[in-house]
């Protein structure tokens, strides 16, 4: 699953280096963690200096950020947008409620971990993580990229099954089409 | 044959030296914004960075036919109406097709470009798109007027409607247009401001109220040719408007500076503004601009 | 006999057998209709002839029947229109009640188009006119709904135009003592200047009611919208181009010889731009396709009536290849509508969407006609539209270009929403079942969207046709000097080449489509239009996303000052006013003897006393 280093063409290390200084992040405000997004891409932290800039629809982007808890029917819209995305796609768990439900682990209608339904790449811890933190993020992504190891993308159609299982477990109403690209 | 290889060749290094410099008057423009609000802001040549990054996405669904279309629609238009504007007044580097047409065909094949969009991002579906397309095509109305003003009044003070000929006169009697009738340079640059689109005119893409609008289907390559041609378009334009009342450039460094300076208005104005709502985008020019541009041609048939 | 007596007696037998064809079988009726038009223009296409000229002698008035270079170039646009509308109306008949009816006026009005470009004096003329009025007026009504409301409009503005015209045609024939057009011309220096004026006016008001020219315009949308679409075809390609035929006529061989001629040039030309104007303005507004296109022929005809009142070569040029052009995409886009409703039961932009998957060779011929229509280069409309903004330039008419600029590009916003409202948007569940047209519809379509292809990059083949029309009347020889091969140049020299431009955007359009669509046609995969960024949402089968209500909003809020007026309702007020006249003379004539014995008694006071005045 993981690319050796050397086993990388050149037009791979040139794409790759190029992704990695242009993130066009669709940021999913699911929950609290969408107040620190602003911050982070304004004038204090200025993410845009690193190539990191919001994209406006799914089709657009290359990171899925998400920002906080997922209730289940969250979940749903955040898979299909998800889904939607183009490849290479990446997925960022922000916020320590993504890792294994926060403050909401024990609600009736919030999912604990989101790696069982979405392949992340890097997760952002805290509660709220700061715009510093976020950042340190965005530069994990940036270096698993550039050594060409953030595949979440593929680790997805790989292990589709795995997914959907987890995903139908939660999500009642299943009303998909098939994911084929 | 050698003559064609010549034009083909002259066509194609033409097309990268607009790709180029539009690209890196984008990001320039990204820097200044940055900087005007504070921010360190991206490199220079982010945009590069990005259409690259566009390019090597894969492009895994379509919504048929137009939608492919829509954008080499798009291309046509900035392309084409490169190859009609003499980049250079000695024509010795780049003559491309100027001798083969007018202002007036300038006009029509730059209006291609907005309707091709329309045509591919109507197929996507998106409502968000048609929204956008429709702002944008009264929008035009709107800032084609004091436009077309503006190269009228020209028109008819020198009796010529050629771009080249235009240029001519300019180069020959060295005074600039901009200063022989500045009434049609006012009208001719507050109607640019629509032309760029950007802020307060950026009604059509908005990003945060319509998704982006016509382009909110198109990820990937359709977003590369999208952006390539936006960048050509943006170097068309400014030539246009050096080539018409800044008499022209007679080497690259000389045009560079001229339309960077140009292209600095409608950002700078751009800045300082808030958006504004679609009917006050397209009433705007039927304001100062069509009063300057009936005074430009009052004055260029009185005077 | 004649070849002219032959076409018409082909026609006006055509017309009576095909009509009672009906009791035979309806596909008799097909052949014999198709067969009528088949072979009328084939005798008209291989015996052109400007030269032959047959009398009719009727008791003591001689018809002169014959070509003039003019009447031939019309005769082009009739008879190509007649016959691809032809067998388009056969495709679109199917099945429909009263096809003899529609047959019949078909044919007679065609007849009567043919008539009146071969009528050489007046009353052949003023006959055809009339039976050409007649057979569209019963088309119009054809479907049998709002016959009070459009029928009448037709008629009474008609009647308008025919009798100021029967009024000009006694006016002549008393000065002149001649009904032929050619002793019209050589007799008008010798009137007074009040007849010089008079008779222009009559003669172009009879012709503006055909050209839907402002005042006279507002017959227009509901009679285009009512007929059937095969025949609005004709109504609008072929049947408006008398009036500027006649227009053409009257601003050739009088308007120039009058001393006030600059002034009524540039009134018929600002009343053509502002009709162009308003009309495009009210096409933007419109949700059913029909009217959208009507008013859009309406402006469309402005754009010519501006040509050829401006009468300077360029400019004739420009009027008459317009005209050409909007016979060819104007036609093409009511048998599209025509073909739509014709599958989907409904022309309505707000219901019908997304068939362009459906209707793959419509859409073609609808989007080439679209990009003709706005006047975008490399097709044929450009080449019109370039050469009249040239001829207003060069003549010194800059706000009037404004005007016509300004009405050319809110064209878009029309031919966009009829583009999207048929074909893109959403593709919704209820118009699944939508099938292509039959191909004796669609051909029709495409060969006349073939057509605007062909004379964007070979504009010679209709010039050519043009100058020599031009010529006749003694207009200076514009090859050479205005156009040349496929170059079209203006009075400064300027010039716009037409095959380096085709080929220019041919290439780059190809290079970019192949970049974009066979490189990536193979990894990527269809998705239908629901599957768009909506949010993450997914919408249902039933959810209808389509944007239709309120298309232009913003800009018909902006451009609403200039919309208020409506001719329509000055209309109505005029004729509200005309009631409330004939009313107070009712009270006159209020059928009492009583009164009327008191009237004679009045009178004859009256009488009395100014007998001294009077009388002495």
């Amino acid at each position: 699953m993981y690319n050796d280093k050397n086993k990388q063409k050149i037009v791979d290390i040139i794409k790759n280096a190029a992704r990695k200084h242009s993130l066009w992040v669709l940021a999913y405000g699911t929950g609290c963690g969408a107040i620190e997004v602003p911050a982070t891409m304004t004038s204090r932290y200025d993410a845009e200096r690193l190539g990191v800039r919001g994209a406006a629809t799914p089709r657009q982007a290359d990171v899925l950020l998400i920002t906080g808890y997922l209730t289940v029917k969250t979940l749903k819209r955040v898979i299909r947008v998800y889904e939607q995305m183009q490849d290479p796609k990446y997925v960022i768990g922000f916020g320590s409620c993504t890792i294994n439900g926060g403050m909401y682990f024990d609600s009736y209608n919030t999912i604990n971990q989101l790696d069982l339904y979405l392949p992340v790449d890097v997760y952002i811890s805290g509660c709220m993580p700061r715009p510093e933190a976020v950042l340190e993020g965005f530069g994990k992504l940036q270096e698993l990229i550039g050594k060409g190891i953030a595949n979440g993308a593929q680790q997805y159609k790989e292990n589709l099954d795995f997914y959907r299982e987890n995903q139908k477990k939660v999500i009642k109403n299943w009303d998909f089409q098939d994911y084929n690209w | 044959m050698e003559s064609l290889l010549m034009n083909i060749l002259g066509a194609v290094t033409t097309f990268l030296l607009a790709f180029a410099v539009g690209m890196t008057y984008g990001g320039l423009r990204r820097k200044i914004v940055a900087r005007v609000q504070n921010r360190y802001g991206p490199p220079f040549y982010q945009n590069f960075i990005d259409a690259f990054k566009l390019y090597s996405k894969s492009t895994a669904i379509h919504h048929g036919a137009m939608h492919f279309l829509g954008p080499a629609f798009i291309m046509v238009s900035s392309v084409v109406s490169l190859m009609f504007i003499p980049v250079l007044t000695n024509n010795q580097w780049f003559p491309n097709l100027n001798f083969q047409g007018d202002l007036i065909f300038l006009i029509y094949i730059m209006v291609f470009g907005p309707l091709g969009m329309a045509l591919g991002a109507g197929q996507t579906g998106n409502p968000n798109s048609a929204i956008g397309v429709t702002r944008g095509l009264s929008q035009m109305v709107g800032f084609e007027i004091p436009w077309v003003m503006a190269l009228i009044a020209l028109m008819v003070q020198y009796k010529t409607t050629s771009i080249t000929g235009l240029l001519d006169i300019q180069v020959q009697s060295g005074h600039w247009f901009m200063f022989e009738n500045p009434f049609a340079f006012s009208a001719a640059i507050l109607a640019s401001l629509g032309m760029f689109r950007y802020s307060p005119f950026d009604i059509v893409g908005a990003p945060t109220e319509l998704a982006s609008g016509p382009m909110s289907e198109n990820g990937g390559k359709f977003l590369f040719v999208m952006m390539s041609s936006g960048s050509v378009f943006a170097f068309v334009k400014l030539t246009l408007i050096v080539d018409l009342f800044m008499g022209g450039a007679s080497n690259l460094i000389i045009l560079v500076i001229k339309t960077f300076l140009l292209y600095m208005i409608p950002v700078t104005y751009g800045i300082v503004s808030p958006r504004y709502r679609t009917e006050q985008s397209i009433t705007y020019f039927w304001g100062w601009p069509l009063f300057f541009g009936l005074i430009a041609i009052i004055y260029a048939v009185f005077f | 006999m004649d070849i002219i007596n032959i076409i018409l007696v082909i026609f006006f037998a055509g017309a009576l057998i095909t009509a009672f064809a009906a009791k035979i079988s309806s596909i008799v009726q097909d052949i014999l209709f198709i067969g009528t038009i088949l072979a009328t223009s084939i005798i008209f296409f291989l015996n052109i002839n400007t030269n032959t000229e047959t009398i009719i002698n009727l008791s003591h008035i001689n018809l002169t029947l014959g070509l003039t270079p003019l009447s031939l170039y019309f005769a082009f646009i009739v008879f190509g229109l007649a016959v691809l509308a032809g067998f388009y109306a056969v495709g679109q008949m199917q099945g429909k009640k009263k096809k003899g009816y529609f047959y019949f006026n078909y044919l007679l009005s065609i007849a009567a188009m043919f008539g009146i470009l071969v009528s050489k004096d007046l009353v052949s003329f003023f006959i055809f006119w009339e039976i050409m009025t007649w057979s569209s007026y019963l088309l119009v009504i054809y479907n049998g709904e709002n016959v009070q409301k459009t029928g009448i409009k037709y008629f009474v503005l008609s009647a308008i135009g025919a009798y100021s015209m029967l009024m000009a045609i006694v006016i002549i024939h008393s000065l002149t003592g001649s009904f032929l057009i050619s002793d019209l011309i050589s007799g008008f220096n010798n009137m007074s200047a009040n007849m010089q004026i008079l008779i222009p006016v009559l003669l172009l008001t009879g012709f503006g009611v055909k050209a839907a020219l402002m005042p006279l315009h507002i017959w227009a949308p509901d009679a285009y919208s009512n007929a059937p679409m095969s025949y609005t075809a004709i109504f609008s390609g072929a049947l408006s181009k008398m009036g500027i035929y006649g227009m053409v006529i009257v601003f050739l061989t009088l308007i120039t010889k009058l001393p006030q001629e600059t002034l009524i040039r540039d009134i018929i030309a600002w009343l053509g731009a502002i009709t162009a104007a308003i009309s495009t303005l009210w096409a933007i507004k419109q949700d059913d396709a029909k009217r959208l296109l009507a008013y859009s022929s309406i402006g469309q005809l402005g754009y010519i009536v501006v040509g050829v009142a401006i009468g300077t070569p360029l400019a004739m040029l420009a009027g008459l290849f317009l005209a050409f052009m909007h016979g060819v995409f104007k036609s093409t886009l009511f048998m599209v509508v025509g073909a739509i409703e014709k599958q989907t039961g409904t022309s309505n932009l707000k219901e019908v969407t997304g068939l362009i998957r459906k209707m793959p060779w419509t859409f073609i011929a609808a989007l080439i006609s679209i990009i003709a229509l706005a006047g975008i280069p490399p097709l044929g409309g450009f080449v019109g539209k370039w050469m009249l903004y040239e001829s207003l330039i060069t003549s010194n008419h800059y706000l009037l270009v404004t005007l016509v600029f300004f009405s050319s590009t809110a064209a878009f916003l029309y031919c966009y929403k009829f583009l999207f409202g048929f074909f893109l948007g959403q593709e919704e569940k209820e118009w699944s079942h939508v099938k292509e047209a039959p191909a004796i519809m669609v051909v029709p379509m495409l060969i006349l969207s073939l057509i605007s292809v062909v004379l964007g990059s070979f504009p010679q083949l209709i010039l050519k046709p043009i100058n020599s029309a031009l010529s006749y009347y003694s207009l200076p020889d514009t090859y050479n000097n205005l156009w040349k091969e496929s170059m079209i140049f203006n009075k400064w020299g300027d010039q716009v080449a037409l095959t380096p431009i085709v080929y220019g955007v041919a290439i780059v359009f190809i290079v970019f489509a192949v970049f974009l669509f066979f490189k990536n046609r193979k990894t990527s995969r269809y998705v239908t239009t629901k599957d768009i960024s909506t949010s993450g949402e997914v919408p249902k089968e039933h959810e209808n996303l389509t944007f239709k209500e309120n298309f232009f909003q913003p800009f018909l809020r902006a451009v609403e000052p200039a919309m208020k007026r409506q001719m329509d309702k000055y209309m109505l007020a005029f004729a509200k006013g005309l009631e409330d006249l004939f009313d107070f003379t009712r009270r006159i004539y209020n059928g009492n003897g009583q009164t009327y014995a008191i009237y004679a008694i009045i009178f004859v006071i009256i009488l009395l006393l100014l007998s001294n005045n009077l009388f002495s």
